[in-house]
């Protein structure tokens, strides 16, 4: 019991610094979100007009006072459930915005990521039980080399290539003649633009779950069990399936856990490059924009998804492996 | 988006690195091109008015702070074209001032909202009214002192709207013209009007909304607007905000017709493509001038200040951040030769353009004190090393080479100038804070000279910590500020030319700050389904703000 009480007030604690760490960082950036939008909305070679950001900042409300009570207004808001008002999509409710952009980074990068980890386990499962074959070799030097680019590199490469180039797939956006809802024609215009995101994703992604996976699982398959079942002349496909993949898979799911958390963080730069509405890109809007309310939101939004799903590996390394508890004793 | 940019621009240069594949983009055309049958124009398609759009939270009210679109729902009192100064009528048909501090309007008859419902001066009062209540929609300051005497009231009265101002209020003309009026009988009711989602506008302008799908927004034309005959597009597509690269290949395959932003040097990659349909025209929009920080050492020096007036080489900075598409700056802050007139003797558009002269700059150094120093740079005038940060916004393509093209004069000359670059927010907070020695900044040039060259010259606009104003350089003189105050209160044209001519002979002798080029107001557009764009020839209105206004010019293409 010590050990989860422990693990949860861990949690607590660095919930409170990512909250406010949230609330400073963004209030350190030179910048005033009043004077940004008039001048975005009057353009770089347009002077500033007085009149117009001074009726901005009446209506953003935006932030007086001293930092500290500053600070305590925004916990007391936050205790309360209430994330504020977006600037950028003034008078909407952050809330509402975040819901918007949510289906659609939820749909992509959840899709790309279990892609990612059912391909990249299988792949390294298999380059491991045929290590030192040719197709271990490529799939290892390959994932190394393919493992040093950026996914907003190679988005920018298929960007080119497939949607200016030869125009297969649609530039920007993440749907444009149809109707949002369950019809075909939106469903064929929301994949058709999703493809090229989507594989920017998923060229970079699975190579941590095969590097991962080969590894562990050549280690398991040196083990004495291995061996056994082997002796006992089992078939090869039950050893590699049911003996050394099903054991080696135990710390990829714990990183896939993890992992699941900090996925916002890499689709930003993918999604701003093509334009895609998920939250990525309200991501770098927010920031563009310096609205305050929104970044903070996603900002948290991010930050406690890896906290949570941090507790919940944590809890269940307990569960699952009494060592963890004993070794706290 | 500035990261969107930063990706974009990558891909730019990719496309500049290989021309024969960036000829091949074949994105679909859409929209239905050709046109003339009825002589209507069926369908245009230009770029979205917002950045940001995401799912159905739309919004179409004109006070909020990112409508939807901001031009074609709601309508203004007049359109004053800031090119030639000339005031276009609108939805009021005149408009008078008596003396300085009473403006009025008489509202147009025949006006119908969408609803059906007349436009009436009671209407534009109650507007005006409306951002008394909520400074957060008061855009053109009528309620507070910026740039002119508050408001005392506004009335309506029969077909006349009247504004009667604490004090002389002449700047304030361009903001109330531009407030985009709305219906008492909707907004009476709706509380903070900024607070209010409007999702079924009701305005007098020429289009009403078709459909918008969280991306692209279409907007039917109104049979019943108030001058739908001078309205020849049926139906406008607004989606998507190109960037540079995105633009130029919509544009080159007709996905979209007009576009109002940067392209690097269109008349190469757009125009030279098709010269007969593709067309860029890029109007002089204000001025931008090397600012020094006066308050600073040793350019609160007149002398230093007039060397580096003749040391900028403006013909290569104007090549290079602009392609030539624009003109050298005239040293008088006046556009020319559109302002010509307004320049007193013995000053002309030629000899206020001041040309580079090294030498001239040199001599003027010398004999002001500082002289080279053994490492070839000049120093102080007391010996000590003199070295001039330059503060540059990194991003801004135009600026940058602008200040990779005085740097290297300056150098030339024997100043030792190092370029900081750093982002817009930061260049900003400098100018705030005054803890910089020069930068690159704009000079206004509308046709209300208070608002435009006033504002960079006037004590009272010098930026405060907490607001950027037009005075980044910290100019400071009583007579200049006695002939802005003037400017405020003077409607008469032979008053406002001589209160100009001080502005202008001020630049000419104190060298407050250094004009380089003139700014671009830009308008980039293909004919093959609509003519009747804005030229150089035809500079009837400014392409980047009166789109409403060309609106009203374009006829189907033959």
């Amino acid at each position: 019991m010590k050990y989860f009480l422990r693990k949860i007030g861990f949690f607590l604690l660095t919930l409170w610094a990512v909250v406010t760490l949230n609330f400073l960082i963004p209030r350190l950036q030179p910048g005033d979100p009043a004077e940004l939008m008039v001048q975005k909305l009057a353009g770089k070679n347009a002077q500033l007009n007085l009149a117009q950001v001074r009726a901005m900042r009446a209506m953003l409300g935006t932030p007086h006072g001293s930092l500290w009570s500053q600070y305590w207004e925004y916990m007391g808001h936050l205790a309360h459930g209430d994330f504020g008002i977006s600037y950028t999509y003034f008078p909407y409710k952050v809330t509402d915005v975040i819901g918007q952009g949510l289906w659609w980074t939820l749909v992509l990068v959840a899709c790309t990521q279990i892609l990612s980890f059912v391909i990249g386990v299988m792949l390294g499962a298999y380059a491991a039980w045929r290590r030192n074959s040719r197709f271990d070799s490529i799939v290892t030097l390959g994932s190394t080399f393919v493992g040093t680019l950026q996914p907003f590199w190679i988005a920018l490469l298929l960007l080119y290539v497939f949607a200016y180039s030869l125009g297969w797939f649609p530039t920007s956006g993440g749907y444009s003649q149809s109707t949002p809802g369950w019809n075909l024609g939106f469903v064929y215009d929301a994949v058709s633009h999703a493809f090229l995101p989507a594989v920017a994703l998923m060229i970079v992604t699975p190579i941590g779950w095969i590097l991962g996976m080969r590894n562990t699982m050549i280690m398991n398959l040196g083990e004495d069990y291995i061996r056994l079942a082997k002796a006992k002349g089992l078939p090869d496909r039950t050893v590699a399936l049911r003996y050394a993949a099903r054991n080696a898979l135990l710390p990829s799911v714990t990183g896939f856990a993890l992992a699941l958390g900090g996925l916002l963080g890499g689709a930003i730069l993918v999604e701003t490059a093509f334009d895609y509405p998920g939250l990525g890109r309200l991501m770098g809007e927010a920031v563009a924009n310096k609205d305050y309310p929104l970044l903070q939101t996603l900002m948290l939004l991010t930050t406690t998804g890896v906290l949570i799903a941090n507790l919940i590996a944590d809890l269940l390394y307990g569960v699952l492996d009494p060592r963890a508890r004993r070794a706290e004793r | 988006m500035l990261l969107r940019k930063i990706l974009v621009t990558g891909a730019a240069a990719s496309l500049l690195l290989l021309p024969g594949c960036a000829g091949s983009a074949k994105d679909a055309a859409s929209g239905g091109g050709g046109g003339g049958k009825s002589g209507m124009i069926p369908v245009l398609n230009l770029p979205a008015e917002v950045d940001a759009s995401v799912g159905s939270l739309v919004n179409y009210n004109p006070y909020s702070a990112k409508p939807a679109t901001q031009t074609w729902l709601y309508e203004p009192l007049m359109m004053q074209n800031s090119l030639d100064c000339k005031v276009t009528q609108w939805l009021a048909t005149d408009y008078k001032w008596e003396g300085s501090d009473k403006l009025i309007f008489t509202i147009r008859k025949g006006v119908k909202f969408a609803d059906g419902s007349e436009l009436t001066a009671r209407d534009v009062a109650f507007t005006f009214n409306l951002t008394k209540r909520y400074p957060a929609m008061d855009l053109a300051g009528v309620w507070n002192d910026t740039f002119g005497a508050h408001a005392t009231s506004v009335t309506a009265q029969g077909d006349k709207v009247t504004f009667q101002f604490s004090g002389a209020a002449v700047p304030k003309f361009q903001g109330i013209i531009s407030q985009k009026i709305l219906p008492e009988k909707k907004y009476a009711s709706v509380g903070d009007p900024t607070k209010y989602i409007d999702k079924n506008p009701n305005g007098t302008g020429p289009f009403k909304v078709g459909s918008f799908n969280g991306r692209r927004l279409e907007l039917v034309r109104r049979a019943d607007y108030w001058q739908a005959s001078k309205v020849k597009v049926s139906k406008l597509v607004l989606e998507g905000q190109p960037d540079a690269t995105q633009a130029l290949l919509q544009l080159r395959s007709g996905k979209l017709d007009f576009y109002s932003g940067e392209i690097p040097n269109p008349r190469k990659a757009f125009v030279s493509s098709n010269p007969k349909l593709n067309h860029v025209w890029y109007a002089p929009n204000g001025i931008t001038a090397l600012a020094p920080n006066l308050k600073k050492a040793p350019f609160n020096d007149v002398k230093f200040r007039e060397a580096m007036a003749y040391a900028i080489n403006k013909q290569d900075a104007t090549l290079k951040a602009t392609y030539n598409m624009m003109h050298v700056a005239s040293q008088s802050g006046l556009v020319m030769p559109n302002r010509e007139s307004m320049l007193p003797e013995p000053y002309t558009a030629e000899n206020t353009t001041l040309p580079l002269d090294l030498a001239k700059a040199g001599k003027l150094l010398d004999a002001a004190g500082y002289k080279k120093g053994a490492d070839g740079f000049r120093t102080n005038k007391d010996g000590s090393p003199l070295t001039i940060k330059f503060s540059v916004q990194a991003g801004w393509i135009d600026y940058e080479a602008m200040a990779d093209s005085i740097t290297a004069s300056f150098r030339k000359l024997g100043l030792n100038v190092k370029e900081v670059k750093s982002p817009p927010d930061t260049v900003d907070l400098a100018k705030k804070t005054g803890q910089f020695d020069m930068m690159i900044n704009f000079v206004g040039s509308g046709c209300d000279y208070a608002n435009g060259l006033g504002a960079t010259l006037e004590t009272a606009q010098i930026p405060t910590k907490s607001e950027v104003r037009g005075n980044v350089e910290r100019f400071s003189d009583p007579a200049v500020d006695q002939a802005v105050k003037s400017l405020q209160a003077t409607t008469g044209p032979a008053a406002v030319k001589k209160q100009v001519g001080v502005l202008a002979k001020t630049m000419m002798t104190q060298y407050p700050v250094m004009p380089i080029l003139y700014a671009p107001a830009r308008g980039i557009y293909r004919t093959d389904k609509a003519v009747g764009w804005p030229t150089e020839k035809d500079p009837y209105a400014n392409p980047q703000d009166a789109i409403l206004l060309i609106m009203t010019n374009l006829t189907p293409a033959k």
